[in-house]
């Protein structure tokens, strides 16, 4: 059996697969450029300055020697500084890039969910699906564990993630500065997307300074980092320059909010959006939405009906016997909408097979029906008489009613 | 993913220390080299405004061409980007608050730790365990290193842990029609008739006459084909004869999962295992689907995930069929307990509802698919 791979419902899922290495690497590309421009900027402008003085005739050639030396020194450590770069930072980025394209490209060799290259790379899928799940909910030495037993550094997050909890830490703890840091690594991107997560952060720090009463501090900060978002957020910094008047403890209503110290937390929270958003992440774990859909195609009423549950579906939850409360994947199934089915199928009850013209359902005399093979096969081996095994009803084979659904 | 590779693989050649043209090394060296020529020539007296004019052009064009490099590896990288974004062009999308109740998340734990169990993870199930706080009872997790010990003698050619295992099953199995016990025997018999050297049949059939006779009633064909190929010895001759199937090592590889199975479901689960398959489902064209027809409908953010039932089909492969739908061709309705599937005196099937509506004076229906006509009250309820 097996079916057709459908290559675009599989593709959807990857997007952020392979924008992660990307997007580290286009991160790897601005600090080499940042390094050129410094250095090189230095010697282009020390040699300028050699010149300027050697033609006003006061250059001695002490100095001069100096001032080359120097620019050897920064021309070696630019040297030393990309080369650096390179091999801790770009190659392996470049090589976690080829390896996921290198895996994307496996499945798009196939044709069919049966054949067993399939299985295993469905397999590495929920693998990777599963570390994804525990890094975003906090379970890193689950994750560090799932993806060492399989194998799978290159093909998961792992450090992106530890990195979003140690600027989220940071944020628990009232620092913004490591927040801040990853804004500028990033600022053109946010620029992009019109992040004003920056200012969020900027003005927390002054909410803070003004907390602690430390006025002019505060009236300093504004003007050295609040003033440049005027264009945009004037009446935000007009807010705030009001803030000062009003003590920690006060009761007015919009100046007791931005004191409010929950506003950390939706700090917190607002980073990992904007986090998300650059590596095209989703803010659902990937697990998530694919059960969601998995289980939305399932559902049926019959899951839920003791009489009609079936061990192999996985929507049935095979812990039916511990009690009526479905305890795995039925009890996710309560929060998505029933399958939408046009047409009928008639699932064998002894067999698991579909019924149709070449395995016709038959229907004892008291309405119970079962596919004509695996009724055969009852008859062949209980010398032609045939029992329900719901109701126990004995019957011979011929007493059996051809059904016909259409 | 061809376009992506040919794009990724221009910017490693670009980007190589060693690669092939001008890297950022050979420019800085050579720079280097200038600036030690110019000092040189400083500590030999020799310096002269129109030697440092020199020096402060060649480090201008260097400079130039080091911000060459760096554009070309820049568009080598915004050319990736769109290529990108070319082959993934919709992101995925966001339901807000999926399954975020602490009801749903323990139940997703418990999914995934029994998960790590069943897949034989013990050590990562260990760490999981520990890091969620779901409790899996001893007993539970012992019947899974029990399953993965027999699972790893099976592969080492050993069935006795299998057979304990099914004869202190046998009932289960037998109600299940199970072959597994025959099978297992059967994997045997073969290794034992193959293994001689020369051919000596008769510890084979010795087991064969004490392990598999006994299911002579149920397996009566494949029986005799087993004691016939007998005839087709040594291998190379059985595997051209009739009976190749049984020289395959799938007999024997097939095992593992047949027993995986029927020892899951003495535990009261599935055949496959369930995150694999919803999964598989929702990651192999169901969301996609759900996606597709949320645009074409214009459903507004998530309201879909409020409806009871999904308005559009999600096809499903035969395999992950497990229950069994009637829709009423007449009324189009899927059926309900309400409004059940019955069968006319001809054969056919149409809901409830159907049959009242296609009543007659008289109490009788006529038949929408055939001229018969059945009497309401003898149309017989099916159970499917």
């Amino acid at each position: 059996m097996g079916s057709k791979l459908n290559l675009e419902g599989i593709m959807l899922f990857e997007q952020p697969f392979t924008r992660v290495p990307y997007e580290n690497y286009r991160k790897v590309f601005r600090t080499s450029q940042k390094n050129v421009e410094r250095e090189l900027g230095g010697v282009q402008s020390a040699s300028n300055e050699l010149v300027a003085c050697a033609s006003t005739g006061n250059l001695s050639p002490e100095d001069a020697i100096k001032s080359i030396d120097t620019m050897m020194g920064k021309v070696e450590n630019l040297k030393r500084k990309l080369s650096d770069l390179h091999e801790t930072a770009g190659k392996p980025t470049q090589d976690v890039m080829r390896e996921r394209l290198h895996h994307l490209a496996a499945v798009e060799s196939l044709q069919n969910t049966n054949q067993p290259e399939f299985s295993r790379w469905a397999d590495t899928r929920l693998d990777r699906w599963l570390v994804d799940w525990c890094l975003r909910t906090g379970k890193e030495n689950s994750a560090r564990s799932i993806a060492k037993a399989k194998g799978i550094e290159t093909l998961v997050d792992i450090e992106l993630f530890s990195d979003i909890s140690r600027i989220e830490n940071a944020l628990a703890r009232h620092s913004c500065a490591e927040a801040l840091a990853w804004c500028s690594e990033n600022k053109t991107a946010l620029r992009k997307i019109k992040s004003t997560l920056e200012f969020d952060l900027r003005m927390q720090e002054y909410i803070e300074l003004s907390r602690a009463r430390k006025t002019m501090d505060a009236i300093a900060y504004s003007k050295k980092y609040l003033i440049s978002w005027q264009d945009t957020h004037l009446a935000q910094i007009r807010q705030l320059s009001a803030l000062l008047a009003f003590e920690p403890n006060t009761t007015c209503g919009p100046y007791k909010r931005l004191y409010d110290l929950s506003r950390w937390k939706t700090l917190a929270k607002s980073f990992r959006l904007e986090i998300y958003n650059l590596n095209t992440l989703p803010t659902e774990p990937l697990l998530h939405l694919s059960l969601y859909a998995g289980l939305i195609a399932l559902k049926l009423p019959a899951c839920f009906d003791h009489s009609t549950k079936n061990v192999d579906c996985p929507v049935c939850d095979g812990e039916s016997g511990t009690g009526s409360q479905p305890l795995g994947l039925g009890k996710l199934a309560g929060e998505v909408p029933y399958s939408h089915h046009a047409n009928s199928t008639i699932v064998c009850r002894i067999s698991g097979k579909i019924m149709d013209e070449d395995n016709m359902p038959m229907a004892f005399p008291d309405g119970h029906v079962y596919s004509r093979e695996a009724l055969e096969d009852m008859a062949a081996r209980n010398g032609g008489i045939v029992t329900c095994p719901r109701t126990g009803t004995s019957i011979p084979f011929r007493e059996l009613k051809k059904v016909f659904i259409s | 993913m061809d376009p992506l590779l040919k794009e990724l693989t221009k910017l490693e050649r670009l980007t190589t220390a060693n690669g092939k043209g001008l890297s950022f090394g050979h420019s800085l060296d050579s720079l280097l080299q200038s600036l030690q020529e110019a000092k040189d020539d400083l500590l030999a007296g020799n310096c002269t405004e129109e030697r440092l004019k020199q020096l402060s052009q060649l480090v201008e064009s260097k400079k130039k061409e080091i911000d060459e490099r760096q554009k070309e590896v820049y568009s080598v990288l915004s050319r990736l980007g769109k290529a990108l974004d070319k082959k993934f062009p919709i992101p995925l999308p966001s339901y807000s608050d999926l399954f975020s109740s602490t009801l749903s998340v323990t139940a997703l734990e418990r999914t995934i730790a029994l998960h790590l169990l069943r897949t034989g993870q013990f050590d990562v199930a260990e760490i999981f365990l520990k890091e969620s706080r779901i409790k899996i009872s001893d007993d539970l997790r012992n019947q899974f290193v029990d399953l993965h010990q027999i699972l790893k003698a099976l592969r080492n050619q050993d069935i006795s842990p299998a057979l304990r295992w099914t004869r202190s099953h046998q009932s289960f199995l037998q109600s299940r029609n199970s072959p597994l016990e025959f099978y297992l025997h059967r994997s045997q018999y073969i290794r034992l008739l193959l293994s001689s050297h020369p051919p000596d049949p008769l510890t084979a059939i010795s087991y064969a006459n004490e392990n598999l006779r006994p299911f002579y009633k149920e397996h009566e064909q494949e029986f005799r084909r087993l004691l016939a190929c007998v005839a087709y010895l040594p291998l190379p001759k059985l595997q051209n004869s009739m009976y190749r199937d049984l020289a395959l090592p799938t007999l024997h590889f097939d095992l593992e999962p047949l027993f995986a199975k029927e020892y899951c479901a003495s535990l009261g689960m599935s055949r496959q295992v369930p995150l694999r398959v919803v999964g598989d489902i929702g990651g192999g064209g169901a969301l996609a689907r759900i996606e597709k027809g949320r645009k074409v409908m214009g459903d507004r953010k998530g309201e879909w995930t409020q409806l009871d039932e999904l308005p559009i089909e999600i096809p499903l492969s035969s395999d992950n069929r497990y229950h069994s739908i009637f829709a009423c061709l007449v009324s189009k309705e899927q059926s309900t307990e309400l409004n059940p599937p019955m069968m006319m005196s001809c054969g056919h099937v149409i809901s409830k509802d159907s049959l009242q509506k296609l009543n007659k004076s008289g109490g009788r229906s006529k038949c929408p698919y055939c001229p018969v006509e059945t009497a309401v009250g003898s149309a017989l309820r099916i159970h499917l």
